[in-house]
């Protein structure tokens, strides 16, 4: 297995959704090559912080509005 | 209501990048959803199209927008020798910086760099991966919901991934 294949199943091998053959040579692949250890646990990592960056919150000041805004229509259909 | 309106805003404001055009988004689909009334077969199936309503919606929205600020994605996925092995400078590909103290929370200038990464995404890109590493959709309810294959959902999610990873390391990797 060279790097290139090593990287394209990166995210399967996260997933759990290598077959067992294909693990074994991935594995064996890391072991020999420093570089794709250190980018399969920089991606690892990436997808992590990726998802807490991208975790926000909807303002509560928002959510007040909706609220008005949905109560106003519902107050105007009736 | 609540847990329904952070979902649907989390999702608009990970694609639109805008708080005021997230907003909009949450109001037209709940009140698209006072319209419908109850008609829907379960809690999945209101879930499942509010996600794609709100993908659809934002992704509009999206359309012809702030295309300048998006990245080549090219130049930032990695590159190989004639032989598959990886090339490039050997402490640049050695660089771990993941489990570094200030990576293991999201430190305040890898959060800067991740945003401004996310923003640099093509929107269906950022699309897929909002849905996966945020929402925690599978790879098969994405697709679903984006209306494309399996394929070309896992194909731009690991690449968004691999966009994001490499933006990180151009600037946090070589401190380790």
């Amino acid at each position: 297995m060279t790097c290139k294949d090593a990287i394209a199943i990166l995210a399967d091998y996260l997933e759990s959704a290598l077959s067992p053959e294909l693990i074994e040579k991935l594995e064996e692949h890391l072991r020999d090559c420093a570089p794709c250890r250190a980018y399969l646990a920089t991606y690892r990592k990436t997808k992590s912080l990726a998802a807490d960056a991208a975790r926000v919150e909807m303002p509560e000041e928002m959510k007040t509005r909706l609220r008005e805004f949905l109560l106003a229509q519902l107050r105007e259909r009736r | 209501m609540s847990r329904h309106s952070g979902r649907v805003y989390r999702l608009a404001y990970g694609i639109t990048r805008n708080q005021a055009d997230a907003e909009e988004i949450v109001q037209d689909v709940f009140l698209t959803l006072v319209r419908k009334g109850a008609g829907f077969e379960g809690h999945a199936a209101l879930t499942s199209w509010m996600y794609r309503v709100t993908t659809n919606v934002a992704l509009n929205k999206r359309r012809g927008k702030r295309r300048e600020l998006e990245v080549s994605l090219e130049e930032h996925l990695p590159t190989y020798l004639e032989d598959g092995h990886r090339a490039g400078d050997r402490s640049y590909l050695l660089a771990d910086w993941s489990s570094t103290p200030e990576q293991t929370h999201l430190s305040a200038e890898a959060r800067k760099i991740l945003e401004n990464a996310i923003d640099g995404l093509p929107d269906h890109y950022r699309a897929v991966l909002i849905l996966r590493d945020v929402e925690e959709l599978s790879n098969e309810e994405v697709a679903a919901i984006v209306d494309d294959s399996l394929g070309s959902v896992k194909s731009r999610l690991h690449r968004a991934r691999m966009v994001l990873r490499e933006q990180l390391t151009r600037r946090l990797g070589t401190r380790s």
